[in-house]
């Protein structure tokens, strides 16, 4: 990957969250690519647009389809998938293959500290030291960016 | 009792005493020279007649319990010891079985088996009905903890929206202000229930949140931090009241203990004293005058939330900077 910014596709249905989302990716130095509001339409986006990042919220409109949305984004599109959901507990242990998970409400600040962290991750394969406070990654992504030895910030 | 003759084919009754008469409703001529399954009926149980059979072949003791037929066909519960009598060749000769009609003893067993059975199966049918009852609150709860914090976070995107679009510093500022405060409501959502325990709050962690949250979004480099914050648990209650009231301090902090880019390091710490415990933050600033310390709006939170806490607030002069100290009484204390 260059140093080109990231793309991020938004996966949720209330539009002024992600209307305000939209603005905070360009200020944390992403680029947002689209959005959507129903699985469906999310994976259509994810494989016509092939986004670096998919920011993913459990409940979409079409009902609580967003885990889903993230293991077939997941497998078939190549992307990163980040769940963005006040449903932090429900969300299958392997993550569904995602990569982890920012709990709601997030505020402003927690996100951009948590896409500039990721956006090194995934930039290096290489996690520049253990995820910032509001972000939780999958015991997957732990392995793969080398944090299993390192310890949790507090 | 009766004793049949083993030497005989078929093992056939040989005595019969009037007791075994009188039990079984039969005449002496009736059963003397058959062998006793005349006894057995329908519901007797085959199995252990079997194991009866199979004691007698093998010429040892045995004792069952079996349902026995009358001559009338009237059941009843007989409990049976059956025993070789062996001859001097030391073979067989005869058998001598006892009866003992144990029907009342069996009835009563049954019947304590049923009401077991019954008062087994109410527990059981409660016990779904409780469990079912669990999951509806539980799943409610997560319902509405879920929509909580959806909804904390439309209304933080809806002040974050309008705040891009005025330009007016002064609403700016009054938009900034709500934001910071939703956000420590919020902040205090999140961490609400990720703990199983749904009534009690970590104090201490919330406050690493919120500082990290609100210094780092400050932008505030030159300004260290640090903290000593033993965990304190409060009634979950008190959390978004406490939650807004050290938001509003820390703020007001930042605003203006630090002006014109002066450096410098903010304090938080939280430590338990006897039936209280305490909050500080202290900076190393320009220190308090009328036009930096806690004002207007501001002050009027932290004043009616420390009333609502019964809290007590004071704020002095740290020399350079400012301490302000609340003391919050613990649960149950006066």
């Amino acid at each position: 990957m260059n140093d080109q910014p990231l793309g991020v596709l938004i996966i949720e249905d209330e539009v002024l969250l992600a209307t305000e989302l939209e603005f905070l990716l360009e200020e944390a130095g992403c680029c947002s690519v689209g959005h959507a509001m129903s699985s469906h339409e999310a994976v259509t986006l994810a494989r016509d647009l092939k986004p670096d990042l998919a920011l993913i919220d459990v409940h979409l409109c079409d009902g609580p389809t967003g885990v889903d949305v993230a293991r077939r984004i997941h497998d078939d599109c190549g992307a990163v998938a980040l769940f963005m959901t006040a449903n932090v507990k429900r969300l299958p242990e392997d993550f569904a293959g995602a990569c982890g998970v920012i709990g709601k409400p997030y505020s402003s600040h927690g996100v951009k500290i948590a896409l500039g962290y990721l956006s090194v991750c995934m930039r290096q394969g290489q996690a520049p030291g253990p995820p910032p406070i509001a972000l939780t990654l999958s015991p997957q992504y732990l392995a793969l960016w080398g944090l299993l030895d390192m310890p949790r910030a507090g | 009792m009766i004793i049949t003759d083993a030497d005989q084919p078929d093992n056939p009754i040989l005595f019969a005493n009037d007791a075994f008469l009188r039990l079984t409703g039969y005449g002496r001529e009736e059963v003397i020279g058959r062998n006793c399954r005349f006894l057995q009926g329908g519901d007797t149980d085959a199995a252990e007649v079997a194991r009866i059979r199979a004691a007698i072949e093998a010429g040892q003791d045995v004792a069952a319990e079996v349902l026995n037929y009358r001559k009338d066909g009237s059941t009843f519960w007989n409990a049976l010891c059956v025993s070789p009598v062996r001859g001097k060749d030391g073979g067989v000769s005869y058998f001598f079985a006892s009866q003992l009609d144990v029907s009342d003893k069996k009835k009563a067993e049954q019947t304590l088996a049923d009401s077991r059975h019954d008062l087994e199966q109410l527990v059981a049918e409660r016990t779904v009905e409780l469990t079912q009852a669990l999951e509806q609150k539980t799943a409610l709860l997560h319902e509405v903890d879920h929509r909580v914090k959806n909804n904390l976070q439309l209304i933080s995107s809806l002040l974050l929206l309008q705040n891009r679009r005025v330009s007016d510093p002064a609403v700016k500022a009054a938009l900034r202000g709500m934001l910071d405060r939703v956000g420590a409501i919020a902040t205090v959502h999140r961490r609400l229930f990720q703990s199983d325990d749904v009534a009690r709050f970590d104090v201490s962690a919330f406050v690493r949140d919120l500082v990290a949250d609100v210094i780092g979004a400050s932008g505030r480099d030159d300004i260290a931090f640090s903290l000593d914050l033993e965990r304190v648990d409060v009634a979950a209650s008190k959390a978004a009241p406490l939650a807004l009231v050290i938001n509003e301090l820390l703020s007001n902090t930042l605003r203006h203990a630090f002006p014109g880019g002066r450096s410098g390091r903010i304090f938080v710490g939280i430590n338990r004293i006897d039936d209280a415990f305490r909050i500080e933050i202290t900076d190393d600033g320009v220190g308090v005058d009328s036009s930096t310390g806690l004002s207007g709006f501001g002050l009027t939170i932290v004043q009616l939330l420390c009333q609502q806490l019964k809290a007590r607030f004071e704020s002095t002069d740290a020399s350079p900077g400012t301490r302000v100290v609340i003391d919050l009484p613990v649960d149950g204390a006066p």
